[in-house]
């Protein structure tokens, strides 16, 4: 039985995510404070276009892409790249390398609690406040069963690249500015921070090419698409998928490689 | 009975960067490519049997965690081989945890958060402990240790003593071959390091585990070891019987005193008064090394007290790293 035992790391994950209350609370009154931001800079963004439509996208639309953008981020967001950094540093790497499971599975599961206790306490309730405040800007149907499929590519998508920048701590042994570089790149490029529409035609079929905005633009277009053309759909679900494979699979060399450097020459 | 670790002329090396001083030096170091090889295990072998006890000592920076390292399967020998329980540590890593429990006693492996069963309860699955071995476990620990109160707790707030009962207790939850247990009780008061060492004495004896046990304190090695395995600057110093070194260094005590004005000076004196025994001086204490065989204590003492003033004093049996120091300065035959 494998699932149990990763099952068995999802629900101490939830156990313990639920010790600290007081952690989630904060989260939630910091997402306040940072949607009040984002409300007024997009409003001044739109008074000063003086159209009601900018790229293709009314303020409104932009308003409930961002809110959702946010609430995903908070229940995808695995902070992979301080824990392996962090255990790397302290030396308590060992410990994790001595279970028997490999360390990417155990750390991926580890933070499956996370990812259920995070869903049902800031996105669940966000999805919901936005959908009931705006009356059917969220179409709710068929498109909500692919956005699931959508976000689960994207949670493995996000953690191969937090392994991979983390795996990089190996070599540096600092976390903190690679963090912040990864972080930054990762949620521009993405569209978490701004509408990947927004961007310079040029500079945005690059960042099409990129694997960062199968994290947060796919599933949120499919979210947001009330009468979606199944061939998008599936281009986009293939794309992801595509990506999803890809950088698992290069994050479990580059770790090999360098756990065999650790191994050879000492961490 | 076949070795359940068998270690074969193996050598770690290791290659660090030359670093230079200042920032002119620390710049020219982002490319420099000048490596030097350190040597930090050199050619040990040693062959230990299921439900041994070794202790396995010598000073800081010996290669003692290094060896351990490629035991559990974390390192790889540079030359040499290692077979635990008859396969290669390193090769498959995910298979040799299996067998093996670790306690490092400056961390933990338990979950922080957690109450101490719920860490159980995880380990159980992650080492596919079925029901009847858990439980059997669990009746275990209950008639060793009063494991009641600790279980309900959150590790995070325990103390120092019960986390380190608590991890070894996870340590042999999987019924391992081998556990390692490295420093298991550093900074624990007496009366928890004895509750620690009988707890690890009957675990060994009920499930004939073998335990590998590096510590600075020789009470620990005392209570536990029959075998003990001397290294100290990557090499092998001694492998035998503990008896066997006690006779060797068992009538030395150290006796420390402290006298006003220049230690120093005074330890030279001191040096020249006693001319049989090894006097040194720190900032604190003048240290003489007695041989009760050649002098008791209390002469040395009075003679000392007749040419100065003691002002403080202490005796002291002679420690781990005088023994090691004491062995590498004239060998043991």
């Amino acid at each position: 039985m494998k699932l149990k035992r990763y099952l068995a790391l999802t629900r101490a994950g939830i156990i313990e995510a639920l010790q600290f209350r007081l952690g989630s609370f904060v989260i939630v009154v910091g997402n306040l404070l940072y949607l009040i931001v984002v409300y007024f800079l997009w409003k001044a963004i739109y008074a000063s276009a003086g159209t009601k439509v900018v790229n293709g996208m009314t303020f409104s639309d932009t308003l409930i892409y961002l809110v959702l953008a946010t609430a995903l981020f908070n229940f995808m967001e695995m902070y992979a790249v301080w824990e392996i950094g962090r255990a790397i540093q302290s030396g308590k790497i060992v410990l994790d390398l001595l279970k028997p499971m490999k360390y990417r599975t155990y750390l991926f599961w580890s933070y499956s609690g996370s990812f259920v206790t995070n869903f049902f306490m800031t996105f669940l309730p966000t999805f919901i406040v936005v959908t009931a405040v705006t009356h059917g800007a969220v179409h709710l149907g068929l498109n909500l069963l692919c956005f699931v499929i959508s976000v689960v590519m994207a949670i493995i998508i996000n953690y191969s690249i937090d392994f991979i920048v983390g795996t990089i701590c190996l070599y540096t042994e600092s976390i903190w500015g690679i963090n912040i570089m990864k972080q930054v790149i990762v949620l521009l490029l993405s569209g978490a921070t701004i509408p990947l529409a927004f961007f310079p035609d040029g500079f945005r079929r690059a960042v099409e090419c990129l694997p960062f905005q199968s994290i947060y633009n796919a599933p949120l277009s499919i979210l947001l698409d009330a009468d979606p053309e199944p061939k998008k759909l599936v281009t986009t679900l293939g794309i992801q998928l595509i990506w999803c494979v890809v950088m698992t699979v290069i994050s479990k060399l580059f770790w090999k490689a360098s756990l065999r450097r650790i191994t050879v020459n000492g961490g | 009975m076949p070795a359940i670790i068998e270690i074969k002329d193996v050598t770690k090396e290791f290659k660090v960067l030359n670093r230079r001083e200042g920032l002119k030096g620390s710049i020219k170091d982002l490319f420099s490519r000048d490596y030097k090889t350190v040597r930090a295990v050199d050619s040990i072998s040693m062959s230990i049997e299921q439900g041994e006890i070794v202790g396995y000592l010598g000073p800081n920076g010996a290669g003692k965690s290094t060896t351990i390292k490629m035991m559990t399967g974390v390192l790889e020998p540079t030359e040499g081989q290692i077979l635990v329980d008859g396969a290669a540590p390193y090769k498959n890593r995910e298979r040799n945890a299996q067998k093996i429990g670790v306690v490092f006693g400056q961390r933990s492996q338990l979950w922080w958060a957690l109450p101490l069963i719920e860490s159980f309860r995880l380990l159980k699955d992650i080492y596919r402990i079925s029901d009847e071995q858990y439980d059997g476990m669990m009746k275990l620990y209950g008639s060793l240790v009063d494991i009641e109160p600790l279980l309900h707790k959150p590790v995070r707030q325990m103390s120092l003593g019960q986390r380190t009962l608590s991890d070894i207790l996870a340590a042999f939850l999987h019924d391992p071959k081998i556990v390692f247990l490295d420093e298991p009780t550093i900074g624990l008061d007496v009366s928890m390091k004895a509750k620690i060492r009988t707890l690890i004495h009957a675990l060994n004896k009920e499930k004939n585990t073998t335990v590998i046990l590096t510590t600075h304190d020789m009470g620990d090695v005392d209570a536990l070891c029959r075998r003990i395995v001397i290294i100290d600057k990557g090499k092998m110093l001694y492998d035998n019987d503990i008896e066997h070194l006690k006779g060797f260094f068992g009538s030395y005590r150290t006796l420390k005193i402290r006298i006003d004005g220049d230690m120093k000076e005074i330890a030279e004196s001191i040096q020249k008064e006693l001319p049989d025994f090894s006097v040194s001086a720190d900032d604190e204490w003048i240290s003489v090394l007695v041989d009760e065989e050649k002098a008791k204590v209390i002469d040395v003492l009075g003679r000392l007290q007749s040419s100065c003033k003691i002002k403080d004093m202490q005796l002291e049996e002679i420690s781990t790293e005088e023994v090691i120091k004491k062995i590498y300065e004239e060998g043991v035959s």
